[in-house]
């Protein structure tokens, strides 16, 4: 069993000094302890923001309580706070705003081809208006709602929708949002931001296609 | 003799100045009139009704011919065809408008079933004329005309195969194909006023009009019809209509993404609100829905830049709408459309927050519902393919709450077998290097195999009633026992162990002891009672009526039957949970 094994691997003059840092204490604590004892101890979490906030006294202090009392993984039951909540129906249908988390590098590229006026940028949440043509990276145009003549332009709308929403692809969401109104910009965006691994079954987009667009702004509200 | 009558009748209104004609000779007309017709002297009414000295009388009193000429023309005897023709030509021309509209759409109205097609053929291009005299007026009419038809329209039977739709014996295809060519010029009317305009007021009587009747065809006949795609039927006179129909509402300013969207976005209280919800019903965007995601209908105009996230979560809508129906092609459509919706989205992608909207909730419910009253076997099959499809779209965390959901509230001993059955494959992947979660391991698991791990009445819970999920529990728990280790114990199963034994299998044990003698014992009597042929045994306890039929009485052979098969299925649960009690007898007890 764990616990009869785990022998101390510092001595408390090791402990002291500079020889063990407090990120790597923290993290033999956080390795053994039971989690009940590092919650009394605030030592749940982040090792750098624990680390932040806890003395080396202290974390030493809680080293030496951990052998003393035993208190390793897997020898307590677990105090199970129910933090589950009960299910619950909601009556109104309500729009659910994916929150897009910093994943790293955007995943789209951007060349201007007409100047926006640079200073109208839209919104998360502002409803903007595009005319736009999609082709692949072979060519083939997938999807525009620019119409052969100019005389059918005026009779079509650009699409409209409000941009940052997750109602679009991501490479749209983000890149319309850097530009300006009246901008004419070619995105190109990975299928990561696109429509992935799965492409869009029986139409032209393939899996983990990479998708390119001609965009120009022409409104935002 | 009626001709004479008709003369007398037109030379004597000729006199009558300001077209102040009695009743009586509107009467004298009609009648005189009608029996001309029937009589089949076409022509000469033809050169009576064309003299210019009875334009008036025409103008007032012609339109009430319509009704012999129509059931005239659709008898097509040859030779009075083209007189009648002729007649209706000119009365379509010079009499009032409204009243005409009148006069044809009582003849669409009464056509019976077996004529509707050939009535429409017959009435749409007058119908058509008529209208469009009304100039700017027609809204309305055109409105009342549309709804005619289509209601008729609406009686034909679908059909079903491509022979079917190829013969188009009643006529459906054909209507359609006709509809089609009706309501060209209006379309081009609204498409002329956005080109000059640059828009189009939403409230534009015509287009409301035009819109009315797309979301009509939409409801009937398109979504009772199941298209088939080109490469079965080359040519389907239905699937222009379906193509058509969606082209008509982008010509006239509605936007099909807009329209998907509707009952998803926050819908702030305008005035008028209510009139938007009857405008848009939402079974005709259910069938929109359907034509688009699973017929690929017009989708070169739907643009491909929506998420497949939000895709869904719009359709998730109208699935659940198809899918609280009870007949199977609604229930088709409901699963084809939340399959190929699902099918874009990335396996394990769909966030927990989706779970909060009403749809992600009620949509398994109604699903549940398909895979265990529905009496159709394929539809049973394709739900249960497409359950597990949702359930596999779902984040961990998305699962989790799913599992627990459905737990709490399907109380369905089949239903719940097959979740535990996925949170086993769950805990299994969780233990697999690298994909460790707070979810299926940690300190979640344990509330959710607390759900799991229970028996519902204690140790009188029905076992035969429960197997389903009693066997996916026990096993679920001997996997987890022989997979986690003790000593690593990363699911917790082995601390939770001593609570597990009081609340599940030691009442499991007690109440498997019970039922296996209470049966045992009704098996020993049953075959005691079998070799004494007494009267004891005829009594039956209780008969069962089916639709006003008595079943026969269970025989004791066959009573003896499933009492044996019962204890087989005791046999099956105490197998199991031997091995389990043998896994845990073999271990040590962890320190408590």
């Amino acid at each position: 069993m764990m616990a009869a094994d785990l022998v101390q691997a510092w001595t408390d003059e090791q402990l002291k000094t500079e020889e063990v840092p407090k990120k790597e204490l923290i993290k033999f604590i956080q390795d053994n302890g039971a989690h009940s004892f590092l919650a009394e101890h605030k030592l749940l979490g982040n090792i750098k923001n624990v680390a932040k906030t806890a003395k080396k006294e202290q974390l030493i202090e809680a080293y030496n309580q951990l052998f003393e009392s035993k208190r390793f993984k897997g020898t307590e039951v677990e105090v199970v706070t129910e933090e589950v909540q009960a299910v619950k129906i909601h009556d109104n249908p309500k729009e659910i705003k994916t929150e897009l988390v910093d994943e790293g590098p955007p995943k789209f590229t951007k060349s201007i081809l007409k100047k926006g006026d640079k200073t109208n940028f839209p919104k998360k949440g502002d409803t903007v208006s595009c005319w736009y043509s999609g082709t692949l990276e072979d060519g083939t145009v997938f999807d525009t709602n620019i119409p052969a003549s100019a005389k059918k332009k005026k009779q079509s709308k650009p699409l409209s929708f409000k941009v940052g929403l997750g109602r679009v692809i991501r490479g749209w969401d983000e890149g319309v949002l850097t530009m300006s109104k009246g901008e004419t910009a070619r995105l190109e965006i990975e299928s990561d931001w696109a429509y992935g691994r799965k492409g869009v079954p029986d139409s032209k987009i393939p899996p983990n296609a990479k998708l390119i667009f001609e965009v120009e702004l022409v409104a935002i509200d | 003799m009626a001709l004479e009558q008709l003369s007398d009748v037109v030379q004597r209104c000729q006199a009558i100045k300001d077209e102040s004609y009695s009743s009586q000779d509107y009467d004298l007309f009609l009648a005189a009139g009608r029996t001309c017709i029937e009589q089949g002297d076409s022509a000469q009414v033809l050169s009576i009704l064309v003299d210019e000295k009875n334009k008036s009388i025409v103008r007032c009193m012609g339109w009430n011919l319509l009704g012999p000429l129509v059931q005239m023309l659709l008898k097509k005897e040859d030779k009075n065809l083209p007189h009648c023709h002729a007649i209706l030509s000119h009365l379509l021309e010079v009499c009032s408008p409204k009243e005409l509209l009148v006069g044809l759409l009582e003849q669409v109205e009464e056509a019976d079933s077996a004529s509707i097609a050939e009535t429409l053929t017959l009435l749409l291009k007058p119908l058509q004329t008529v209208l469009l005299r009304l100039g700017m007026k027609k809204a309305s009419s055109v409105g009342m005309a549309l709804s005619t038809l289509l209601s008729q329209v609406a009686r034909l039977p679908v059909p079903v195969t491509k022979e079917q739709e190829e013969d188009d014996v009643f006529g459906l295809c054909c209507c359609c194909t006709a509809l089609l060519q009706f309501v060209k010029p209006f379309v081009e009317e609204i498409k002329e006023i956005v080109k000059d305009n640059n828009r189009i007021s939403k409230d534009n009587e015509l287009r409301v009009e035009l819109l009315k009747f797309c979301m009509k065809s939409l409801s009937e006949p398109l979504l009772e019809v199941q298209l088939k795609d080109p490469d079965t039927l080359q040519k389907s006179p239905l699937r222009d209509f379906a193509t058509e129909i969606l082209m008509i509402l982008s010509n006239i300013g509605e936007s099909l993404p807009d329209l998907l969207s509707r009952n998803v976005l926050k819908r702030r209280e305008v005035p008028g609100f209510l009139e938007e919800e009857v405008r848009y019903p939402k079974e005709s965007l259910a069938c929109m829905c359907h034509l688009l995601f699973v017929n690929h209908i017009a989708v070169d105009i739907f643009p491909a830049v929506l998420s497949s996230v939000f895709v869904l979560q719009c359709n998730m809508e109208y699935i659940e709408l198809l899918l609280s129906r009870t007949e199977g092609s609604r229930l088709q459509k409901g699963l084809e459309l939340y399959e190929k919706s699902l099918v874009r989205v990335e396996d394990n992608s769909l966030p927990v927050d989706l779970l909060e909207l009403k749809t992600f909730f009620s949509v398994p419910q109604n699903l549940v519902k398909v895979l265990t009253l529905c009496p159709d076997q394929t539809l049973r099959t394709k739900g249960l393919k497409v359950f597990q499809l949702s359930i596999d779209k779902f984040s961990t965390e998305a699962k989790y709450k799913f599992f627990r959901g459905m737990l709490k509230t399907s109380h369905h001993a089949g239903v719940e077998g097959y979740i535990i059955k996925n949170i086993k494959n769950q805990i299994d992947f969780s233990l697999k290097p690298c994909n460790g979660n707070e979810w299926f391991l940690g300190k979640h698991l344990l509330p959710l195999l607390r759900l799991v791990l229970c028996l519902p009445h204690g140790p009188e819970t029905d076992l035969l009633q429960n197997l389903d999920r009693i066997m996916e529990s026990l096993n679920l728990l001997r996997y987890m026992l022989i997979r986690d280790k003790e000593w690593e114990n990363e699911t917790g199963i082995w601390t939770e162990l001593y609570k597990i034994e009081d609340h599940y299998l030691k009442p499991m044990r007690t109440g498997l002891n019970m039922s296996k003698a209470h049966y045992e014992a009704e098996l020993k009597s049953m075959k005691a009672n079998k070799k004494i042929t007494s009267k004891d045994s005829q009594a039956s306890v209780c008969t069962l009526t089916v639709d006003n039929e008595k079943l026969p009485d269970m025989t004791p052979e066959m009573q003896i039957q499933v009492l044996q098969s019962a204890l087989f299925t005791f046999d099956l649960i105490e197998s199991v949970l031997a091995r389990i009690e043998e896994i845990i007898e073999a271990k040590e007890r962890p320190l408590s």
